[in-house]
């Protein structure tokens, strides 16, 4: 039995101590891919915070107890459910604004700039290339069906295995290998000659 | 085209460069952003442990709740098979149980409430209530 003090308690439980750590720690091995993916998919720095954000909130407040083996798909299955309602959000926002008579540019959607200038590296034209590659990649990725993109973005970039990711995309393992050959021919299709 | 098809597992060529590139993207993610996101990591820890901290409350409630709702069940299950409830009446109580039945009783109150056989009634029943016994 833990114990526990009530009122202004903090608790000493050394099981649940662990598990705060476990979760810290695999929150912070995902975020920045997690950041990674709702960027290719919501194309805007904040929106993918956000997202990223309200993912995490909701690992710890409904899932921390489940054994941290769940929580790489329960969090991506969060985090592309996020996607999915803000990507919808913004449709509507997108019918409203058209339908105005006078609307500005400030809410447009702008993708963001892909190339990051790299700064004081030994290898300028190697980096260069990384940054033009890196910039093709994610110009095809952008250009994927969104069940493509995800999985390919689960599959490649954080690794997950078929049954994972077909766990954090909600369909079946069958579809997840489908969506991904799919992927790949398209993203072949259109990098073929940029990385041959 | 590669011939990879969807059942293959092992990542050829160009799924090797893609990860390499998109890993390579996510190390240069500026310090704005990894700032951004560790405040959000914590944030959700903290939830996470908030929501801990009521649950073991709760859970260290829960044996004197328990003992509680279960005396509460058992005093309400037994209550109307008390042995108590079985023993006989003391002969003092008998008359006022005689007379709260009478009150009860519909058709006493019609005598009652009847004139002309008001005062056989009252005697009647003084007689019944002092002796016990039935003068007719």
């Amino acid at each position: 039995m833990p114990s526990a003090t009530h009122g202004d308690f903090e608790l000493s439980d050394p099981t649940t101590n662990s598990q705060s750590r476990a979760l810290s720690q695999f929150l912070a091995g995902v975020e920045l891919k997690a950041f990674k993916i709702a960027q290719a998919a919501l194309r805007q720095e904040d929106d993918a915070l956000d997202a990223v954000q309200d993912a995490m909130l909701q690992l710890a407040r409904a899932y921390a107890d489940r054994p941290p083996a769940e929580w790489k798909p329960l969090f991506y299955r969060i985090l592309e459910n996020r996607i999915r309602d803000m990507q919808r959000r913004r449709t509507v926002r997108g019918r409203v604004i058209s339908w105005l008579p006078f609307r500005g540019d400030e809410d447009e959607d702008e993708a963001d700039p892909i190339a990051q200038a790299p700064s004081e590296e030994p290898q300028p034209l190697r980096r260069l290339e990384i940054a033009e590659a890196m910039g093709a990649l994610e110009r095809a990725l952008e250009g994927l069906p969104r069940r493509q993109q995800q999985v390919f973005m689960l599959r490649t970039l954080e690794g997950l295995d078929v049954a994972q990711t077909a766990t954090a995309m909600g369909c079946s393992q069958g579809s997840v290998k489908t969506h991904y050959f799919r992927a790949l021919q398209s993203l072949r299709a259109q990098l073929g000659e940029f990385w041959t | 085209m590669s011939p990879m098809g969807p059942m293959q597992e092992i990542p050829d060529e160009f799924e090797r460069r893609a990860r390499i590139l998109l890993e390579e993207g996510v190390s240069r993610i500026d310090g704005r952003i990894r700032s951004r996101l560790n405040q959000a990591r914590h944030a959700a820890l903290a939830q996470a442990s908030v929501r801990r901290s009521v649950f073991w409350r709760y859970f260290t409630f829960m044996p004197a709740a328990g003992a509680v709702a279960g005396a509460v069940l058992v005093a309400v299950l037994l209550w109307p098979h008390s042995p108590a409830s079985q023993l006989p009446l003391p002969e003092s109580a008998r008359p006022t149980v005689e007379d709260m039945d009478l009150l009860a009783d519909g058709e006493a109150l019609d005598l009652v409430s009847d004139e002309t056989d008001s005062g056989a009634f009252y005697e009647w029943a003084v007689d019944q209530t002092d002796t016990g016994e039935t003068h007719t």
